[in-house]
């Protein structure tokens, strides 16, 4: 294999890895504060059909953008009212916004743009070299000449850790995910930070699906994250829970995905379904070396009572 | 007499026992049985058939309108029953599966897959022994469905046993892992040459699944949806099997206290479920499509849990629930077809019943403090 | 010099329950004040009513001069006291410095991680804490882990430091450690309100001691006047002669035999230590001893749900030290344990399926590969109406019961299979006065038939009153066996209270 073939495949990676670390940011998000962020990929749906419509009718990608994170963060808060003030099963709940979420969008792209199965082309975000980084060998290739959201998404990463771990705010939010009862009593009130992270979260992950479908494919499809939901979750167990972890995870299985698109290039004898199993047997793979989910926060799941 | 102080009559404030229920709150048996079984489904469903209505209204049709459309299409006429009963089958199938395995709380979302594997092990047989006689050949093919869907959902069983992989990925991963393999199979070993579209050669006529009556579009299918209802009935509560699920549902202690196993219990559940999904596909393939097609077992595995749980986790109750989806998506291919209200609001409304369900059973959890 | 905290006539009632009556306590500047009382004799109601979780019907507190009233546990923390709960407000996966600067202003919106950690480590050197602020709670001690909780109420300014029962889970070292903090708290001025029935502790460590009976105080001295005896006696002391015992039996033939049973819990703390007794055909033995000292581990190892890391125990000529609950239950032990809502019964589940929870896997419940519903149902009749379980019907689910019945079912299908051997762990628990005697005659007729029990139970009178003979289990040690004629409460008492020679 030449090296430009593996540098192409490199940067691939991580382009690919993009929408997967926004999303997975959110996720983190919210399950440090002890929501299962299983409506990962309603969100991410829903932000993927926010951005992709308000770009196309608002001609402005920063309003297809902020409708993204809108359009995420309102069908988390359906979780968060239900999951929080409710106690229904959280797991269920983020199932049951996934369901909603492709019913949700499919209908109104045909609602909106009529037809059986209308297709709106958007241009999609092409890369921007940063100056004189990008010209530097293999590195310069890989890291500095991607599209101005892969820059951004990668950078969130370093104020999410910040906030999670160096921030009194995000230390009482991990608290809510690991003991809700001892932020209960300092004062916390555990109900409220789940809803907020598991909110703000949703429109991480809306931003992840506006990556998607104005950068990576440049339309909107009916279901198009297509399971990258819970990639982005096994990418935060993989993390465990920790946002430059799961950036490495991120970027593991979007290798995986890379390599699936470009195998059939290398004109390797294996059949091309195959070759897209692999993201999710790694998943697997992963998971179950992983083990017993370590560390994961000590109250996920379990919805918060005052006895 | 012996006299005792009543203890501990004391009100338990938030720094009391204040630590939330250990237990996962997943306690589906409490509430009172008329609110848990029939009002709250009915309720989540009316709330999600009226919110689904703004939608319908934004996009510039007639509400009642669509909804009178859609209930034509599901019952207005015998081939449109017969059609909806169709549909309803592998909803019931998957969807008891289902229910029987969150009664043990364990969350099997995993009947996409398992219903794909079990499409294409029927498929299999019904090319290679075509030969054989039609009744043999149905009993052999739904047989490999279900033991393809079986175990299928056994590894998910067995990396939750062994390794802790939370059974709610470990069946998702499988579901894509699945159908991309029916993928694989129609681009190859098993495809059609020369067809446009992915999919199988036709089965011969023996392979056929048998309508039930003659001259309509029903196949025997739903009689075995309703014989596996009764059976699953039978099992959860007149089975010691069926009482190791619905004690280890409740609470780990009091499965321990009562002996319960719990990996025996949780491996007999998924397996049951996964042939009972695995047949779904057989039959869908054996009696719906006469073929392999891909993508034949789309959306199913989230269905099953929307149905399960809108039948509050009673095997008998997932005939209404199943049938209820099959007549929803059965009329509402109808009302795309005439109002041309996209059919994808089924997802909507589902969606929503779902929630509403969730939050209900969340209410209906009782503070239990004894 | 004025006391730190004066607390006059407090008076707290729960429905008929008078669980503070008038009670008096004074705490002075720098002194350990202990505060000493078995299960249910009010000590916890009025740390309560001090903290402002309750609010109390009568009295009134004065702390530092100023008085406390319809106050919240924040008002109490921002005097200045510190309450460190049994159940500990901690958060295992962080460290010991974010533990601290969880929900506290001064640590700043950015976590000034560096600061605080240093306030940490000078707190941890004046009080001789050993705490390292970067270690992970979950992986410290338990007596660390207390310590992170003293740490936290002596940096928000905490000069009352309140200590609920601190020592129930520590080893003996750890306990001489925390006496240690306490003697340095007492020297740079703080006071301590030590709550225990530890007499041997207490009068190690206090100054004064306030001794609380039945929501009164009992007794109020200096350390170093009072006996441990009088201590004992005022602690628990009751008329026991008031209802009339059952009659003597002798008892028959040995039934179950418990040799050196010890068990480690997961954090390697030693919860049994050579527990060894054993139990006669037709006889009761009945052990006393304040909740926490191994009572739970010692029923959950011998009916086979927990393991133990040594030890032996025989049933009849079987050696069942391995064999599973099934298996026990087979050979005719029976359990009743104290939780009805988790445990004993699935409260989901009817009340034929409830009595057949534990026996379901075999005949004549169970006939092949079916449940035999008819057997089920004669079963229930059978004991609804031997035990008189007051329901609407055995298809009812156990939840729609009272406590009382829902006692009976658990009774009704451990006794009515007619074991050899009986392990109750509080059956009473939550009953009222007809329950209890209910469930109090059904062991007896059992014992009368020849049954063996084995009965633990926090309550003290119903120890007395039940034992052919009567032991006491302390920090997981089991001793003091005696048959009833021969029992000294006062003895009895200080064995519950950890200490082991008859010394006056």
């Amino acid at each position: 294999m030449s090296t430009s073939v593996l540098i192409e495949l490199l940067a691939a990676s991580v382009r690919i890895a993009t929408p997967l670390l926004l999303v997975a940011l959110g996720g983190v998000l919210s399950e440090n504060a002890g929501t299962f962020a299983v409506g990962l990929e309603g969100m991410m749906l829903m932000g993927a059909f926010g951005g992709a419509v308000s770009t196309f009718v608002l001609k402005n990608v920063v309003a297809g953008l902020v409708a993204s994170v809108i359009c995420g963060a309102a069908i988390a808060a359906v979780v968060a009212v239900a999951t929080a003030k409710f106690r229904a099963d959280q797991m269920v709940t983020g199932l049951a916004v996934n369901i909603l979420a492709f019913g949700l969008t499919s209908f109104l792209l045909r609602g909106l743009f009529g037809g059986r199965a209308p297709v709106i082309a958007l241009p999609t975000l092409g890369p921007l070299a940063v100056p004189y980084l990008s010209r530097v060998p293999i590195a310069g290739q890989v890291l500095f000449q991607q599209p101005a959201l892969t820059y951004a998404a990668f950078l969130l990463t370093i104020p999410i850790h910040f906030f999670l771990f160096k921030t009194r705010a995000g230390l009482t939010l991990r608290a809510v995910g690991e003991n809700p009862v001892a932020a209960f009593s300092v004062g916390t009130n555990p109900v409220s930070v789940r809803m907020a992270a598991t909110i703000a979260g949703g429109g991480l992950a809306g931003v992840g699906g506006a990556v998607l479908s104005l950068q990576e494919i440049g339309t909107f499809t009916d279901g198009m994250t297509n399971g990258r939901g819970f990639i982005a979750l096994a990418a935060i167990i993989v993390g465990r829970w920790m946002p430059f972890r799961v950036m490495l995870g991120c970027l593991l299985f979007g290798a995986a995905s890379a390599i699936a698109l470009n195998i059939q290039d290398w004109g390797l004898p294996v059949s091309s379904y195959i070759i897209q199993m692999t993201p999710y047997l790694i998943a697997l793979a992963v998971l179950c070396g992983v083990g017993r989910a370590t560390r994961m926060p000590a109250a996920i799941g379990k919805p918060f009572t005052r006895s | 007499m012996f006299a005792s102080k009543p203890k501990g009559a004391e009100p338990v404030t938030a720094f009391d026992k204040a630590a939330p229920s250990a237990e996962y709150p997943w306690s589906l048996l409490s509430g009172p049985k008329v609110w848990r079984t029939v009002l709250a489904p009915a309720l989540a469903v009316a709330l999600a058939f009226a919110v689904t209505a703004l939608p319908i209204a934004i996009s510039g049709k007639n509400p009642v309108l669509a909804y009178w459309a859609l209930l034509r299409g599901a019952v207005g006429s015998i081939d449109a029953i017969a059609f909806a009963l169709n549909k309803s089958t592998p909803y019931v199938l998957a969807g008891v599966g289902v229910a029987m395995c969150f009664r043990s709380k364990v969350i099997n979302i995993g009947s996409e897959g398992q219903i794909a594997v079990g499409g294409v092990a029927a498929s299999w047989i019904a090319l290679s022994f075509s030969y054989l006689p039609s009744p043999i050949l149905i009993v052999t093919a739904l047989l490999a469905a279900g033991v393809a869907g079986a175990v299928w959902a056994g590894i998910a069983a067995v990396i939750r046993l062994k390794r802790g992989v939370h059974e709610v990925l470990g069946t998702l991963m499988l579901n894509f892992v699945g159908t991309l393999f029916v993928s694989e199979v129609l681009h190859g070993p098993m495809g059609e040459i020369g067809a446009g579209f992915p999919q199988s050669p036709l089965f011969s006529q023996a392979a056929w699944l048998p309508s039930l009556f003659p001259g309509a579009n029903l196949h025997m299918g739903i009689a075995v949806a309703v014989v596996a209802v009764f059976v699953c009935h039978l099992l959860l509560w007149h089975t010691p099997f069926g009482f190791r699920l619905r004690v280890l549902g409740s609470s780990r202690n009091a499965a321990a206290y009562a002996g319960v196993s719990f990996a025996r219990a949780v491996l007999e559940v998924m397996l049951i479920a996964g042939a009972l999904a695995g047949t779904a596909g057989g039959i869908e393939v054996l009696g719906v499509h006469y073929r392999l097609i891909q993508g034949f077992s789309q959306g199913f595995g989230f269905n099953a849990v929307a149905i399960a749980l809108l039948a509050g986790l009673n095997p008998i109750a997932v005939l209404p629930a199943g049938l209820f989806f099959g007549f929803l998506e059965a009329g509402a291919l109808s009302m795309q077809r005439e109002m041309g209200v996209p059919s994808s609001l089924v997802f909507v409304i589902q969606g929503l019943t779902m929630v509403f369900v969730l939050c209900s059973m969340g209410i209906g959890l009782k503070q239990q403090r004894v | 010099m004025s006391a730190t905290l004066e607390m006059r006539g407090i008076c707290k009632r729960y429905g008929s329950v008078r669980a503070n009556r008038h009670i008096d306590l004074t705490v002075p500047r720098g002194r350990i004040v202990g505060l000493l009382g078995e299960n249910g004799s009010g000590k916890t109601t009025l740390m309560k009513v001090l903290f402002g979780m309750v609010r109390a019907d009568a009295g009134t507190i004065t702390f530092k001069g100023k008085e406390l009233r319809d106050h919240t546990p924040r008002d109490a923390i921002a005097a200045g006291i510190g309450m460190i709960h049994q159940q500990f407000m901690l958060v295992d996966a962080m460290t010991v410095a974010e533990n601290v600067m969880l929900g506290w202003a001064r640590a700043g919106k950015w976590l000034r991680t560096g600061e605080i950690s240093q306030l940490i480590r000078n707190a941890s050197a004046t009080y001789g804490l050993e705490l390292e602020p970067d270690a992970v709670v979950g992986e410290l001690p338990f007596g660390h882990r207390q310590r992170v909780e003293i740490v936290k109420a002596i940096l928000r300014g905490a000069d009352l430091l309140v200590l609920d029962e601190p020592t129930s889970n520590l080893s003996p070292p750890e306990v001489a450690g925390l006496l240690g903090v306490m003697r340095r708290l007492r020297e740079e001025g703080r006071s301590v309100i030590f709550i225990s029935h530890k007499l041997g502790e207490v009068l190690e460590i206090c100054d004064g001691v306030i001794v609380l009976r039945d929501g009164e105080v009992t007794g109020s001295c200096q350390a170093r006047n009072a006996t441990r005896a009088q201590l004992a006696r005022m602690m628990i002391g009751r008329d026991i002669a008031r209802a009339s015992p059952p009659a003597e039996q002798t008892p028959g033939p040995e039934l179950m035999n418990v040799q050196g049973i010890s068990m480690r819990d997961r954090s390697g703390f030693e919860r049994l230590h050579q527990v060894t007794f054993t139990l006669r055909e037709g006889e009761i033995l009945a052990v006393a001893g304040v909740d926490g000292n191994g009572q739970e581990e010692l029923v959950e190892v011998l009916a086979g749900l927990k393991k133990q890391t040594q030890g032996r125990i025989m049933l009849g000529t079987r050696d069942i030290t391995v064999a599973s609950a099934k298996a026990r239950l087979k050979a005719g032990l029976a359990y009743i344990p104290v939780d009805r809502v988790n445990t004993s019964l699935v409260q989901g589940l009817s009340i034929e399926d409830n009595l057949g929870l534990r026996d379901f896997e075999l005949s004549p419940l169970r006939r092949g590969p079916w449940l035999d519903r008819r057997a089920f149902r004669q079963q229930a009749v059978l004991r609804i109406a031997q035990f008189g379980i007051h329901c609407g019907g055995p298809d009812l689910a156990a939840e729609t019961l009272s406590g009382g019945n829902q006692q009976k079912i658990v009774v009704a299908r451990e006794i009515g299979r007619r074991p050899r051997v009986l392990i109750a762990f509080q059956p009473t628990l939550g009953l009222d006065p007809g329950a209890t005697q209910f469930v109090v005659d059904q062991i007896l007729a059992l014992r009368d038939a020849g049954g063996a029990v084995l009965y633990i139970s926090a309550e003290l009178e119903e120890v007395l009153m039940l034992g052919d003979r009567i032991g006491v289990l302390y920090n997981g040690r089991l001793s003091g066996i005696v048959r009833r004629h021969e029992a000294d409460v006062t003895k009895i008492g200080l064995l519950m209270a950890g200490i082991e020679e008859a010394a006056a």
